[in-house]
């Protein structure tokens, strides 16, 4: 008889319990004497861990909302006391949970401080600031001036950002009263790197012919590497993730829709409502969306022989806030890695930091590709500002286009 | 008073441009366009050019909709046009700054469609409560000077930014000087006339516009200063620009007389001065630190609603008006705790929702002069 070997545990239940024990270890926090910061999905958090604080998310929140159909709801109790319906849907969202209460998970802990960066968009600056006045705590703005492509201007940049990271650690040590550890640092960021570097390694599995996985996959696995960033678990849980998709299916050439013609890029956030109503419609068409510069910019290339300077770098530079030729770049970049042969671009009402250039990028990547793309406009969250039966018929009349061209 | 200078004065805060086109041919001269706010006019006056504040247009938008979506803001969406369309042949380059999402994404598309011989970019710090943004902002004016001496190919010497820090602390002062009498008199010049001198300031050459200004200031008399029938109601104008222009018109025929904003071509445009010592550039960046409160601008606490408290109390403000610009989120997401605090502190406060391009006024109309009358009655 021989001991049975422990059965592996499946990614989809590790991410349950890991999100489990971290909302419930946030929720717990203040009993236990711990603070709670409130953080942008794009900032250094691994200076919360390292000085152990738990990072909250309000936009991870937000989203939860969102995917739970909850924003008509949430955004008509704040539109009556003022703020517009054409704000970010993850702020209206959030802000109309605290004034109703109601969470698909029973909440998030308030606040003991707030680090707004605004990398991704200035509108977070903004939105913390509204939290701040609420919980009378403060606000630490983390500036990340655009990054032009102007070698002076990147050399002060990055010396401008890393001063304000000196300032941070000043501020966490004042809220404390503890002295900040760097060593801790580093062991922090060194888990930082490697779950990057498989996070990394997990979205380019979409390069495969069948993909394995569809930026559905991307966007609920996201979660991890943004949350617990930092910790050896986020680590562990993508070494386990890549092991499980390239043994179920990379091996046996399963992708992730039966007869994949169509290899799709999407520009901007998700529809955070529709996509699974959205994966099953493109599937059905034969059509996968695989990839997004927005699932990409959680793959850091962190060089943890100089922590503040890589923290600094790796946060300015996300594709947020680099000019529209360096993000039409990147973005080109995947359609070669990935052999995309299709192009969404969706203006999302809700976020004009990423939807701003989106005209442009257009341009730029159709000129490029020769790959025409489709635009429609809509909103990541409030359903009130979707329109089904138009942007299917769209979408359609995108793949006949497609189609009629050879693609695929 | 010299009406006539007044008049001329405001021709060119109606309409600069046939005068610019005019005052351009007359020599070897640049004009370097900036969107709002905070761009160091004194450096690019230094470097020999003319700096001007693009402040939109409102006429038809006939371009720019095809670069932006549908909910940028109208200001961001008319600067675009302007220099699309209307005058963008005008202008040698622009210097833009970021100071929000609209701005650091306009300034990409800007550059790509816009016809330039200089373009550069001013990337303001977006915190200013924090030290690290003093150093930030020097080395960025320092980038910004190197920039622009690269450019036209001469040296912007210690001597000469002094001199045109000189000229500009002076246009500010006259016009803080006519700010005072105004509050203290308001009807020897209407708000429209007022604010349009500001504007004026921003769009003309430096030196004749404080000749001009200086004629102006020497022929007022006592007998201008005169009550003429009820001194109106004092208000508080807030916000970030006053558009359309016809608003100002609006708040004069209501007797509703401006002492006081914090508008970015109002009060924010004509204070501090420049201090005349040490460094230059470091005195621009000291300037720059002792500015009023603007949106999207992170600064400690509640800086804003203090500020716009102070200004009441200091200038005996009866309400304040709010000028709202549609699709402006820095203002949108500010209103409904500014409101919650000036209601609190039991000062009168009305939002007025603007844009550019705006064409019917009626509306707006009818419920400033509801406001006029409800704090006539208190």
């Amino acid at each position: 008889m021989g001991e049975q070997a422990a059965e592996k545990p499946k990614a989809k239940e590790v991410m349950k319990r890991l999100t489990k024990d971290y909302y419930g270890g946030a929720l717990r926090a203040h009993d236990e004497g711990k603070f709670v910061a409130y953080t942008t999905a794009v900032s250094p958090v691994e200076l919360f861990y390292a000085h152990d604080i738990i990072p909250i998310y309000p936009e991870n929140h937000a989203v939860m909302c969102l995917t739970g159909r909850m924003m008509p709801r949430l955004s008509l109790e704040i539109e009556k006391r003022g703020y517009t319906s054409h704000l970010c849907a993850y702020a209206r969202s959030d802000l109309g949970y605290r004034a109703l209460q109601e969470s698909p998970i029973g909440g998030i802990p308030d606040p003991d401080f707030l680090l707004a960066c605004n990398a991704q968009c200035f509108t977070l600056t903004k939105w913390f600031q509204v939290l701040s006045r609420r919980y009378g705590v403060p606000v630490f703005v983390f500036d990340t001036p655009q990054y032009i492509r102007k070698d002076e201007a990147r050399k002060n940049i990055i010396q401008y950002v890393e001063h304000q990271l000196a300032e941070m650690i000043k501020a966490l040590e004042e809220l404390t009263g503890r002295k900040f550890d760097h060593d801790r640092l580093r062991e922090v960021l060194g888990y930082s790197a490697e779950a990057s570097k498989l996070y990394k390694e997990f979205l380019d599995l979409a390069s495969i012919k069948p993909s394995p996985i569809s930026i559905f996959d991307a966007l609920i696995h996201m979660a991890i590497t943004v949350y617990l960033r930092g910790t050896k678990e986020a680590v562990d849980y993508y070494r386990l993730l890549i092991e499980e998709i390239k043994e179920e299916k990379v091996s046996k050439g399963i992708g992730v829709i039966p007869n994949e013609r169509f290899r799709l890029y999407w520009e901007n956030l998700p529809i955070w409502f529709k996509f699974r109503d959205h994966f099953d419609f493109l599937a059905a068409h034969n059509a996968v969306i695989l990839t997004s510069l927005y699932t990409h910019a959680w793959s850091y290339d962190f060089d943890v022989s100089n922590p503040i300077r890589t923290l600094a770098e790796n946060y300015t530079s996300v594709f947020s806030n680099v000019e529209l030729e360096e993000r039409a770049e990147r973005a080109l970049t995947l359609f070669r890695q990935y052999s995309l042969n299709g192009n969404i671009m969706f203006l999302n009402r809700s976020c004009k930091a990423v939807t701003f250039g989106v005209f442009e990028l257009k341009d730029m990547l159709t000129k490029e590709t020769g790959i025409p793309a489709l635009v429609f406009e809509s909103d990541m969250g409030d359903p009130r500002f979707y329109s089904e039966v138009q942007i299917r018929t769209r979408l359609e009349a995108y793949l006949e286009t497609l189609d009629r061209m050879g693609v695929g | 008073m010299n009406r006539r200078v007044l008049e001329e004065l405001l021709a060119i805060a109606r309409d600069p441009y046939p005068k610019l086109r005019a005052w351009k041919k007359g020599g070897e001269r640049k004009i370097i366009g900036s969107t709002l706010a905070d761009v160091p006019e004194e450096l690019i006056h230094a470097a020999g050019m003319l700096p001007f504040t693009i402040l939109g247009t409102n006429k038809p938008i006939l371009r720019a909709n095809t670069h932006l979506p549908d909910n940028a803001c109208s200001q961001a969406r008319s600067d675009l046009e302007l220099v699309l369309t209307y005058q963008g042949d005008l202008f040698d380059g622009y210097v833009l700054p970021q100071v929000d999402d609209t701005t650091q994404h306009l300034a990409d598309i800007w550059r790509r469609n816009a016809s330039w011989d200089y373009f550069e970019r001013f990337l303001l710090p977006r915190q200013v409560d924090r030290p690290s943004a003093r150093q930030w902002l020097l080395d960025e004016t320092l980038r910004l000077k190197r920039s622009l001496e690269s450019f036209t190919g001469k040296e912007i010497t210690e001597g000469k930014l002094w001199e045109s820090i000189g000229f500009y602390n002076q246009g500010r002062q006259q016009l803080r000087l006519l700010y005072e009498m105004k509050s203290r008199h308001p009807d020897f010049i209407t708000n429209r006339e007022f604010f349009d001198l500001i504007k004026s300031s921003m769009w003309w050459p430096k030196e004749e516009h404080n000749c001009l200004l200086d004629t102006f200031i020497s022929s007022i008399e006592e007998t201008d200063l005169e009550d003429k029938g009820g001194e109106g109601i004092r208000v508080i104008l807030s916000g970030i620009v006053w558009e359309p222009p016809e608003i100002m018109d609006i708040l004069d025929e209501s007797a509703l007389k401006v002492v006081g904003d914090d508008l970015c071509t109002g009060w924010r445009y004509i204070d501090p001065d420049v201090e005349a010592n040490g460094d230059p550039l470091r005195a621009i960046v000291d300037r720059h630190f002792k500015k009023g409160p603007f949106t999207p601008i992170y600064d400690k606490g509640n800086r804003i609603f203090e500020n716009l408290l102070n200004l009441v109390t200091r200038n005996r403000a009866e309400g304040i008006i709010y000028l709202h610009i549609n699709f402006n989120e820095s203002q949108d997401y500010d209103l409904p705790d500014l409101i919650d605090n000036m209601e609190r502190e039991g000062v009168p406060i009305f939002v007025v929702e603007t844009e550019y391009q705006t064409t019917h006024l009626t509306g707006v109309r009818t419920r400033i002069q509801a406001f006029g009358e409800s704090l006539a009655q208190k």
